[in-house]
């Protein structure tokens, strides 16, 4: 079974030049409040969608993270590429604003079978050339908190689109998928991350996982919930293993700096 | 608490709001508010031993064999505050409670959403109370994938239809009617919007 290699840095202030695996970012904002943290992001990724409200999003809080400056000037810096949705939520003022600019509108309001983020990630997966698809990584802003079926959805698309890397991040937590088709190993970048982490058995109970680097180490340890889930770990030390029969979710908090 | 009742004396608002018990680990209670509490005659439970369980998973342990004390006649509900939001890896082991608590009622509640768990062993009549929730709601296969589950009530309801993560989960529903009906396969949370008012 192949190794997959997995490291946070794109919480670093700069990705360290011979990182491997290197990898390319795009950012999707959704519709919640922005995490603290989603200018350095934003400076990451080679392409940025906002999905429908997320444009909100981005127009009225990026100039309150950066209260010293012209909240114009702000706006004109963190100018999405793409805003892309159903374009129930986003007002008028900020979809006319960034159309203005250049932004590319994307109207899915005829598809009311897929989420915004789901939308989102079909528009960087057609987009994104195959020879680029694996080194591709998709951070994804406001996936979690406001409407629990809107987090479970957005859940759920990990799974849909498990073989892409999909990154989760709030405030407080990042997650991923760790696909049952791998070896995984977790850099843990300490600086930024951690100590509290968690392997969760969503949609499929687990007979057998294992893991090395953890306060509370699985060993061929069953799964699921109604029993045991690994929440409320440590992370130990810089290198996290994991091999599981099912997909799981690795979760992990984000330090407050 | 005295923050929602902006023009009271903060101490009234705090001897008014005593909880009854207080327990856990104890790892994040400040030694002020414990001493405070512990002065008004709030039983304090001390867990800290207990590294195996959650803080919720504690609680409810506790509600469950306090059960005895309550009247018999009402079916017991746990309500939960503080459960969603926050570290995921929480929000995930919070979760896990209400599914392997499956015989209890616990509603877990934030400001936009509530949710609670239909186990598999029920046909469900949910009556929906419009003025302070809906419309969106949901139906998730947390823990296993369901081979079939039919609802009514719903704008796009379930028949006989699969669920599962990786393929189709139903979330942005609608509620339809004042009363859904929920059978399934398998243990489903369903959750709903809170109104804002």
């Amino acid at each position: 079974m192949d190794l997959m290699h997995h490291s946070s840095t794109f919480l670093l202030p700069t990705i360290p030049l011979h990182h491997r695996p290197s990898l390319t970012y795009a950012l999707v904002v959704l519709n919640q409040t922005l995490p603290r943290f989603a200018p350095l992001l934003w400076k990451h990724a080679q392409l940025r969608l906002c999905a429908d409200g997320g444009a909100n999003r981005v127009f009225d809080e990026m100039p309150l993270l950066f209260p010293e400056e012209d909240a114009s000037d702000v706006r004109r810096r963190y100018k999405p590429d793409v805003i892309n949705g159903d374009m129930d939520s986003i007002r008028k003022e900020v979809l006319d604003f960034y159309r203005s600019l250049g932004t590319k509108i994307i109207d899915k309001s005829h598809d009311q079978d897929t989420t915004d983020l789901h939308k989102c990630i079909t528009y960087i997966w057609d987009f994104a050339p195959d020879a680029n698809k694996s080194s591709l990584c998709i951070l994804v802003a406001g996936a979690l908190g406001g409407r629990y079926d809107h987090e479970m959805g957005n859940l759920n698309v990990l799974y849909c689109f498990s073989s892409l890397r999909i990154v989760l991040l709030s405030d407080d937590s990042l997650i991923y998928l760790l696909p049952r088709t791998h070896h995984h190993e977790i850099h843990i970048q300490t600086s930024v991350e951690g100590p509290h982490c968690g392997l969760i058995p969503i949609g499929v109970p687990s007979r057998s996982s294992t893991t090395t680097g953890l306060q509370w180490n699985l060993n061929n340890t069953e799964m699921r919930f109604g029993g045991l889930i690994s929440s409320s770990n440590i992370v130990v030390g810089e290198k996290v293993t994991v091999q599981s029969d099912t997909d799981l979710l690795w979760t992990i908090s984000i330090k407050k700096l | 608490m005295p923050l929602f009742f902006p023009q009271e004396d903060a101490s009234d608002v705090r001897r008014r709001y005593k909880p009854d018990v207080i327990k856990g680990d104890m790892d994040s209670i400040r030694r002020e508010v414990l001493e405070f509490y512990a002065s008004l005659g709030t039983e304090i439970v001390d867990k800290s031993h207990d590294q195996d369980t959650t803080d919720l998973h504690k609680c409810v342990t506790y509600i469950r064999d306090s059960a005895s004390g309550l009247d018999k006649s009402n079916q017991l509900c746990v309500l939960v505050v503080g459960a969603l939001g926050g570290r995921f890896d929480q929000e995930m082991g919070n979760l896990n409670v209400i599914c392997r608590f499956s015989s209890m009622r616990i509603v877990l509640l934030s400001n936009d959403s509530l949710i609670h768990l239909l186990p598999r062993t029920y046909c469900h009549e949910i009556h929906i109370q419009t003025s302070v929730e809906g419309p969106h709601c949901g139906l998730i296969p947390i823990g296993t994938p369901s081979k079939s589950s039919t609802t009514t009530g719903l704008q796009w309801d379930l028949n006989n239809t699969a669920m599962e993560f990786g393929g189709l989960v139903s979330t942005s529903n609608i509620v339809k009617e004042e009363k859904v009906t929920v059978q399934s396969d398998c243990d489903l949370l369903w959750t709903i919007s809170i109104k804002k008012l």
